[in-house]
């Protein structure tokens, strides 16, 4: 029913669905390849390939975290379970995404990328990018509901992840090898865009256990919040109510 | 929770409720506000809950509600007594028409989408929104607000209704009709909690009442002699 909500509420802006995240990536390209000139073969693609599903994260998490803070209203009229809100905006966000994908898949089509077996490894990416998502909203929706200052925080940490997670730059092109293994071990964005990209562009097979450790990572963390946010589900009332 | 009398509906023992504050200014920081309010609440009566802003007649509602937990006493509900708390204007989404916002207010308060969708054609002829009822919330007056808010939570089928200042808007005629709906379902099986800085309607509606001041019940017992020492003291502290 929240989705219903959510689709009526966007009724007049399908096409920002994908105008938004497109001209994120027209300002990366403006600035990486036209000002900046980085001379990498399908500079576009690559950017895409990164920027898309980085979008989706950053927008997801952002969006959701501040989601029990502005529902303040609801929750003081029904016990209501607090993971419903940021639950809302991602799949509100996943709606969105599986557009964007299909797009995405249409420009590497036509910068002959053809889909290839290969492309069956982007249902566990995808879905690995997905609980990533989920388990970093839930904790920013709780964090904000503390203390909204961490909104702040957030925005500022979704920058340097963009900067850290190889969006515009690559992370296998780095001069000191150790630097790439220790980007693509400890940040689980940089590692889950190279996926997208080593599937999409080169044809390679990701490092499967490294997935199966952070789904199982990012997998917990969701059970775990979604137990705390039950439990202190009249606590985060509180707190949305009145901090 | 099944340890209740059979007429009891709910139960506050020694409630209190206070919240960290931002500004140091109350107790360190605390703000006390309910202080041990203790009170039963019977099946199928009309409890009238009256005080000046601020005395915690808003946060005695959400703790009845379950929307809050008391920070020290127990609350007590009779096992799957529902409680719906009704207010205005708030939890509306904006964007929505009134149609999908009552139908979302009903599922809420656990209607399936069925039973929601069979009483629209209900909330929309009681409420008098007509072609409105089609229009997004965003366009309403907060009398218009008030309305579907209302008559959605008067329609909806709970246990306990619990409502704040309600009837506070609205004009004089939808009033009328508000008071009158309301004091249908009070003379059947219904548990109401009635809210209101309005004595005359507290009146005109409660049969039993409690004043809260600063956090405590002042005063308890009928209607009007509850209200007429509310009346005393707000006149004393006037003049």
């Amino acid at each position: 029913m929240a989705l219903k909500s959510d689709a009526s509420r966007y009724f007049f802006g399908y096409l920002w669905w994908i105008l938004e995240p497109l001209l994120y990536v027209c300002v990366f390209y403006v600035v990486f390849n036209v000002i900046l000139d980085s001379r990498k073969a399908d500079f576009l693609v690559f950017l895409m390939c990164g920027k898309l599903p980085f979008v989706w994260f950053s927008k997801s998490v952002s969006q959701a975290s501040n989601s029990i803070v502005s529902n303040a209203g609801l929750i003081g009229r029904i016990d209501i379970p607090k993971t419903l809100f940021p639950m809302a905006i991602i799949q509100e966000g996943l709606y969105k995404q599986s557009v964007v994908f299909l797009l995405l898949f249409a420009v590497l089509i036509g910068y002959e990328y053809m889909p290839s077996l290969q492309w069956l490894w982007l249902i566990p990416i995808m879905a690995v990018n997905y609980l990533i998502i989920v388990a970093c909203a839930l904790i920013g929706s709780v964090l904000v509901c503390f203390m909204r200052d961490f909104s702040m925080f957030i925005s500022l940490g979704m920058i340097f992840l963009m900067f850290t997670s190889g969006i515009f730059w690559d992370v296998r092109g780095l001069n000191n090898a150790e630097m790439t293994e220790l980007v693509l071990t400890y940040n689980p964005i940089a590692f889950i865009i190279d996926a997208y990209r080593q599937v999409l562009m080169y044809q390679q097979i990701p490092d499967a256990f490294m997935l199966i450790k952070i789904a199982l990572l990012f997998g917990s963390v969701i059970m775990l919040m979604v137990y705390a946010m039950r439990r202190f589900s009249r606590f985060l009332a509180l707190k949305a109510l009145t901090a | 929770m099944n340890n209740l009398d059979d007429k009891v509906m709910l139960e506050l023992q020694d409630v209190s409720h206070n919240y960290h504050a931002k500004k140091a200014s109350f107790d360190h920081g605390i703000h006390h506000v309910l202080d041990s309010v203790s009170l039963k609440l019977y099946r199928g009566e009309t409890l009238g809950v009256v005080g000046k802003n601020g005395c915690g007649k808003t946060t005695i509602l959400r703790l009845m509600a379950g929307i809050l937990d008391p920070t020290e006493g127990t609350i007590r509900r009779r096992s799957n007594a529902s409680a719906a708390l009704l207010s205005i204007g708030l939890g509306f989404k904006p964007n929505l028409s009134g149609r999908s916002n009552a139908t979302l207010s009903a599922m809420l308060q656990g209607a399936t989408q069925k039973q929601a969708e069979s009483l629209l054609e209900e909330i929309k002829a009681f409420s008098d929104l007509g072609d409105s009822f089609e229009e997004p919330v965003k366009t309403y007056s907060s009398g218009m607000r008030s309305r579907l808010g209302f008559t959605t939570a008067l329609m909806t089928d709970v246990a306990i209704l619990l409502i704040d200042e309600v009837l506070a808007v609205g004009d004089a005629q939808f009033r009328g009709k508000a008071e009158a709906a309301l004091r249908d379902r009070i003379a059947g099986d219904q548990t109401v909690v009635f809210v209101s800085h309005s004595a005359p309607q507290v009146a005109s509606v409660c049969d039993r009442a409690i004043w809260l001041n600063d956090g405590k019940i002042a005063d308890e017992g009928s209607a009007k002699s509850v209200l007429s020492s509310y009346r005393t003291y707000v006149k004393s502290n006037a003049g």
